[in-house]
């Protein structure tokens, strides 16, 4: 039982970082470049902070007014983000990411500035986080089988194709940020409020490159890559204490090499052989193209 | 009726002329022709029509409306399906995906009911996967539903294209050379499928290199050389039509 519960710290970041890596998941599924999610969860632990330290608002509507935040935004970023592709458009939302940084650091008197803003009491606890981590598995499988993930699959792939069967490209991009922006916002609400206090760092470079790795690691489409990639960084350091320490290093040095020897990562490499294995055809296919 | 009109269309890429004063009509219930030799602005002409290339001058009127200046998706939406000569296929998807897709603009389900999964997004998905499974039964493609598309041979990835492009229940279909890569059998059949859809009072424009098989099934052809139309007709006439021969044979 000690054991157990010695874990729990690590089951609870666990679940914490599954609602992160859905957030980036679900851009990266419609085809858009974008990190501004990691400046969305930002968005939404200080709405929630503030709203429970300074207004006494009770759990369920500090939650709901992060999610609602984080959608909201994503909802404004959105818009210059359309205009832009690949690379232009991770290189705005890193600038998104900055400005959001920028003015948690410097709005002292509302956010704490640099020292960060404590004193938040622990209202969320494993239950709650597994709740939510439960849902949102829920959400990405319907989207999944629905018409708003064919539109993703479509727009992702083909951009043009998508257009030419009556797909709005922009619009379905936009309902992309904003489902990503809830999650975004209501995830970074709960770690607000299980972790006691946030501070504007703790949602910079080093989260980007932690929640990518999720991503990349596990896989982009099926929705069970990011599940696996958080689960396998997270019990990583832990197999070795040395390894812990070198946290950031390990997980660019994993990045690196899934990108170059499994560019589609772990659960979308596996779901392909076996649809290979299935359709010998492919085989003729792969080699012709 | 839902006619195609085209009024002067005129298209520069700098100081090439891809298209150059075309007129032209594509009457629903018809199988319209266009062919020409290789680069004479075939596709471009598609691309104008269906609004993924803007206009340099001229005007498209689809069913009576103005459509030049609209963005593709909208275009899409008012009725336009197409396939490409260079086919743009979700290739690790499924062919079965790959055509459900196309019943984008009719899914009625509510955004909200897609996210939470509720019983009307469920329900929707199921139909649209047996109307899905009745095209791939027309084309003859049912035992390629869980197939990746991009395994299939060339001609079966075009069906996938048909299908796809039939899925979003178009008025006006436009098919870029869909028989390439077909042996006779399948061109015949595709060709008596196209029939078919012209009679439910679809409007079909058909670009193709196979004379043969435009013979055989356009009612009225159009002829196209360096983005200029040079002779339109019925078919037997066209291909006897001096012009029409020395545009083809000065290509050899
Ligand atoms: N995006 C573009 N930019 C510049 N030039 C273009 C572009 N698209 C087409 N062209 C040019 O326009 C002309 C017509 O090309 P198009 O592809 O429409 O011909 P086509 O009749 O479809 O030929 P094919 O039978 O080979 O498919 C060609 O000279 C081509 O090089
Ligand atoms: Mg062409």
């Amino acid at each position: 039982m000690d054991t157990l519960l010695s874990f729990r710290p690590l089951f609870d970041l666990f679940l914490i970082h599954l609602g992160f890596a859905y957030s980036q998941y679900i851009v990266l599924r419609a085809g858009a470049f974008s990190i501004g999610n990691v400046g969305l969860s930002a968005i939404g632990a200080y709405t929630a902070a503030i709203l429970t330290v300074n207004y006494g608002l009770p759990l369920p509507v500090t939650l709901l007014a992060g999610a609602f935040a984080g959608l909201a935004f994503g909802a404004l970023l959105a818009i210059p983000l359309a205009r832009l592709r690949g690379v232009y458009q991770a290189i705005a939302s890193l600038a998104f990411v900055q400005i959001v940084l920028s003015a948690n650091l410097y709005a002292e008197n509302v956010t704490g500035g640099a020292m960060g803003f404590s004193g938040i009491p622990k209202l969320v606890g494993t239950g709650t986080l597994l709740v939510f981590a439960l849902a949102t598995i829920h959400v990405m499988l319907a989207i999944s089988r629905s018409r708003l993930g064919r539109a993703f699959d479509a727009v992702r792939e083909d951009e043009g194709m998508a257009v030419s069967l009556g797909i709005n490209a922009a619009r379905t991009q936009a309902i992309a940020y904003m489902i990503s922006g809830l999650l975004a916002g209501l995830f970074g609400s709960l770690e607000a409020l299980h972790s006691y206090a946030v501070e504007p760092n703790q949602f910079g470079f080093h989260l980007i490159i932690v929640i990518l790795s999720y991503v990349v690691l596990g896989g982009r489409r099926s929705v069970w890559g990011p599940l696996v990639g958080v689960a396998l960084l997270i019990a990583l350091p832990e197999i070795s204490r040395p390894l812990a320490d070198a946290r950031i290093m390990i997980y660019g040095l994993i990045l690196m090499a899934v990108m170059n020897f499994m560019p589609r990562g772990i659960v979308d490499t596996l779901v392909a052989r076996r649809t290979r294995a299935a359709n010998p055809e492919v085989r003729q296919a792969e080699v012709k193209g | 009726m839902t006619d195609l009109v085209l009024e002067h269309v005129h298209k520069n890429f700098g100081g090439v002329i891809a298209s150059n004063d075309v007129s032209m009509r594509v009457p629903a219930g018809r199988i319209t022709g266009l062919i020409g030799p290789n680069g004479a602005g075939k596709t471009t002409l598609i691309n104008l029509i269906t609004g993924m290339l803007s206009l340099s001058s001229g005007r498209v009127l689809f069913g009576g409306r103005d459509i030049s200046a609209e963005p593709a998706d909208k275009v899409a939406r008012a009725g336009m399906g197409r396939t490409f000569q260079n086919i743009r296929l979700q290739k690790e998807a499924s062919v079965l995906a790959n055509v459900m897709v196309g019943f984008h603009r009719h899914e009625t389900c509510s955004l909200v009911a897609a996210i939470l999964g509720l019983p009307s997004s469920r329900r929707e998905d199921a139909l649209l996967r047996q109307k899905a499974m009745a095209l791939l039964g027309r084309f003859g493609m049912a035992g390629h539903a869980d197939s990746p598309a991009g395994s299939l041979a060339y001609g079966h990835q075009r069906k996938v294209e048909m299908m796809r492009a039939l899925a979003t229940d178009p008025d006006l279909i436009l098919l870029d050379e869909p028989v390439a890569g077909m042996n006779d059998v399948e061109a015949l059949q595709l060709g008596r499928i196209f029939r078919e859809l012209a009679d439910e009072g679809k409007a079909i424009l058909l670009i193709e290199h196979n004379m043969r098989f435009v013979q055989e099934l356009c009612d009225h052809v159009y002829v196209l050389d360096g983005g200029r139309l040079i002779a339109e007709g019925k078919p037997r006439d066209v291909v006897a039509d001096p012009a029409v021969i020395t545009a083809y044979l000065g290509e050899e």
